[in-house]
């Protein structure tokens, strides 16, 4: 019997994923997927476009159900859970951000607590924390997402996914839709988030160099399928071919955030 | 005498045809708007319901008004009071602006809003009611107002089969050949319909997100 | 349960606002105590009878009174008064038999008034009136050139003459049970072609064109010696009675019983002769119906 914090966070058991379009069968997205994501670890998928990586992120907080296989978090089968319960601990971050755009940031943030039937007070506190926390100044909370700059607005964003707590975070290539300066600093930013909060975290993105600077482990996907796992110290490396393929297409790599 | 002496001569009589066509615009389309609102929000969530429903609705459209006040005189309960069955006419006839506009509305709102909210843990009736009918407002009042101007014009021809309002005047300007009579009865209603069109115009931009 | 997250615009909207705009909606349906409302339908006999009505409330009660004539029919009427949009109008017995109760005729003219009482009281909360005087039947009508040239006085030796002749008839009068079919049948009239259908003003002058042969009009018509028509005589009784009654809201006669006094007065005070010379006046000598009616009221209180 594993000792509970020694148990994955996340573990994805021969899981997959086929498209289902009217009742007619469709193309088979994730294949055989076995993966273990550790407590307070920050798991990068690393792929290309249709690589799988984001049908993987969705089917942990359960927007997407697998139709083989089985996926626990925290030691529970997805199916299992109460839908609502497992995507109220689960923070998700999306690159398109998704503010709710007729909510002040102050609203915003404060989303999941208010659902969650937290007393005012102890919302408006929190806010300002997170407020704090991404690195924004508290006299914003009264503005509207669309007065803010896209830096400022997935700052947002991330406090919001972090506002209830949660001990998982879900991030889809939330950096890519921001100028290189402004997505800089975000991932340095994160990185210190990370160090302090260290929240288990699964970070989708297309970027070799993000993969590298933020995750713990690297998991690369192509075709639905999981190709290998790597650390960033080994994958430029890797004997695997596309990883090979990859390290070459990012050229120069610096190791140095 | 000119029209404005007229109505100043008659305006109790004005007042109240005013106010009875008032009334039956009113609860025809509080009626229109408490079954079209949610069944459009019931398509969004059925999309197999999607093609009877706006199908429906659109046959209904086609039936011309003055037939459709025939079809139901024989209903029996609705048939027995001419306001009864105009109002439930009128009603019928502000369905498919509001269920399509509901519908277009909703299904207008920013997918990766929709997604983030569903994602965070926001239940179906937390995401209706927090996100998706506040953000769908703009266009539902959008079509509030095309009924209303629809209803308003509408209800002149109820009072061919006497259900009262500013038509009264109209048909009974006809009976005297009098224009003044018509004209104290059209004015109104066009009037009325501006006033509709350009006040739910102004709440539709207020309320739609910029 | 649910919490709509209303734009700022709805919050900031006072109270008292949406609270005055839902009184307003709702006071619609009307709510006035003070005035007594008369209509009529819209044709000439109805228009002065509604008038009569209302200055004989106006000059015994001083009771302020608003007219709502020309309502297109007796639908229309009895939905208005149904509906509380007027307080009284002038009916006819054989109409209120036929078209609104949906029985069938009957020629008895003491027993159709009775069943036409008992039952808007009882089904609608009507109370009938008493009859003003005078029978406005259907009056099949011909030339008066027609009826003196061919020895005719009744319908039944017209009969056999109609095959050559053109019928017209008012819409009403063909859509109704106690009209064109039962006639036809009870009769035996065949016409060549089919009756045409028109406005009942248009008629009169349809027949004295010779553009018709035989018309339904009504039997207190101003027109009919005006015009040298004549009414052909109803040997078998087919027409139910139409004694002009006025019709009486339960409610407005609960808060005004001057009212059912003053319209007591008028009984039997309207012969057929008096009712085709006010009816004359107005459409054949075109004098205002006020005037008319005022002269007309004055002369019978002396």
């Amino acid at each position: 019997m594993s000792h509970p914090d020694t148990r994955p966070a996340i573990e994805f058991r021969n899981v997959s994923y086929r498209l289902n379009v009217q009742g007619k069968e469709g193309r088979e997205l994730l294949h055989d997927l076995n993966l273990e994501v550790q407590r307070g670890e920050t798991l990068v998928l690393l792929g290309r476009s249709g690589s799988g990586k984001t049908t993987t992120l969705k089917l942990i907080n359960h927007l997407l159900a697998p139709t083989k296989g089985e996926l626990l978090v925290d030691a529970r089968p997805t199916r299992e859970w109460d839908v609502i319960r497992l995507r109220r601990m689960i923070g998700y971050v999306i690159q398109e951000v998704g503010l709710f755009p007729h909510f002040t940031v102050e609203r915003n943030i404060g989303l999941v607590p208010k659902i969650e039937n937290w007393h005012a007070d102890r919302i408006a506190k929190r806010v300002r924390e997170l407020l704090q926390l991404v690195g924004l100044d508290p006299e914003i909370s009264s503005r509207y997402p669309r007065e803010l700059s896209g830096g400022q607005r997935q700052r947002v964003g991330v406090a919001r996914a972090l506002a209830a707590d949660p001990p998982i975070l879900l991030m889809d290539e939330p950096f890519g839709a921001l100028d290189p300066i402004t997505r800089a600093e975000l991932q340095r930013e994160f990185l210190a988030l990370q160090k302090r909060l260290r929240k288990t975290v699964v970070f989708v993105t297309h970027d070799l160099r993000e993969a590298l600077l933020l995750g713990t482990r690297i998991a690369l996907m192509e075709d639905g399928r999981l190709l290998t796992i790597q650390t960033p110290e080994e994958f430029p490396t890797c004997a695997e071919p596309l990883a090979a393929a990859y390290t070459n297409a990012f050229g120069a790599i610096s190791e140095d955030p | 005498m000119n029209l404005w002496q007229f109505m100043l001569q008659n305006h109790t009589e004005v007042l109240e045809l005013t106010l009875e066509h008032l009334w039956l615009v009113g609860i025809s389309t509080l009626l229109a708007v408490l079954v079209g609102i949610p069944l459009g929000i019931l398509i969004t969530r059925w999309p197999a319901l999607n093609k009877p429903v706006l199908g429906g609705a659109n046959i209904i459209q086609t039936i011309p008004s003055l037939a459709l006040f025939g079809f139901l005189l024989p209903a029996p309960w609705i048939g027995a009071r001419a306001d009864r069955l105009a109002i439930l006419a009128l009603a019928l006839y502000a369905l498919l602006p509001l269920i399509r506009n509901t519908y277009v509305g909703i299904k207008g709102v920013d997918r990766a809003v929709v997604e983030a909210g569903r994602g965070m843990g926001m239940t179906g009736r937390q995401l209706l009611f927090q996100v998706e009918l506040p953000l769908a407002l703009g266009v539902i009042i959008a079509g509030v107002r095309v009924a209303t101007v629809i209803s308003v014009g509408l209800a002149t021809i109820a009072a061919a089969i006497g259900a009262g309002g500013l038509g009264e005047y109209i048909f009974r300007g006809l009976a005297m050949v009098n224009n003044q009579v018509i004209l104290a009865g059209a004015i109104p209603a066009a009037a009325m319909a501006l006033l509709a069109d350009v006040s739910l115009g102004w709440l539709e931009k207020r309320l739609s997100p910029r | 349960m649910f919490q709509l997250a209303m734009p700022s615009i709805i919050e900031q909207m006072p109270r008292q606002t949406i609270i005055a705009i839902l009184l307003l909606l709702t006071a619609c349906g009307p709510s006035r105590e003070n005035r007594i409302v008369v209509g009529s339908k819209n044709f000439t006999e109805q228009l002065i009878l509604g008038e009569i009505i209302a200055q004989q409330i106006e000059n015994k009660t001083h009771l302020p009174v608003e007219r709502r004539f020309y309502l297109a029919g007796t639908y229309i009427c009895h939905q208005a008064i149904l509906g509380g949009r007027i307080d009284i109008y002038p009916e006819y017995t054989g109409t209120a038999l036929t078209a609104v109760l949906k029985e069938k005729p009957s020629a008895d003219r003491e027993k159709v008034f009775a069943e036409v009482k008992t039952n808007y009281e009882k089904q609608f909360n009507l109370e009938v009136g008493q009859p003003f005087g005078f029978n406005d039947t259907f009056a099949i009508e011909i030339r008066g050139e027609d009826a003196r040239k061919l020895g005719l006085e009744t319908i039944s030796q017209a009969a056999p003459y109609t095959p050559n002749w053109q019928a017209g008839f008012g819409y009403e009068f063909m859509e109704r049970p106690d009209g064109y079919k039962g006639l036809a049948a009870t009769y035996n009239l065949h016409f060549a072609d089919n009756p045409r259908i028109m406005d009942l003003g248009l008629l009169t002058r349809a027949l004295k064109d010779k553009q018709l042969d035989l018309i339904a009009g009504n039997a207190t018509d101003g027109l009919i010696p005006a015009l040298d028509l004549f009414v052909l005589k109803d040997d078998k009784h087919y027409f139910p009675p139409y004694e002009a009654v006025p019709i009486i809201r339960q409610e407005t006669l609960t808060h005004h019983p001057e009212v059912k006094q003053a319209l007591d007065d008028l009984a039997g005070t309207i012969s057929d002769q008096d009712m085709r010379q006010l009816n004359y006046a107005v459409d054949g000598q075109h004098q205002d119906v006020k005037q008319v009616v005022r002269e007309f009221l004055n002369k019978n209180q002396q």
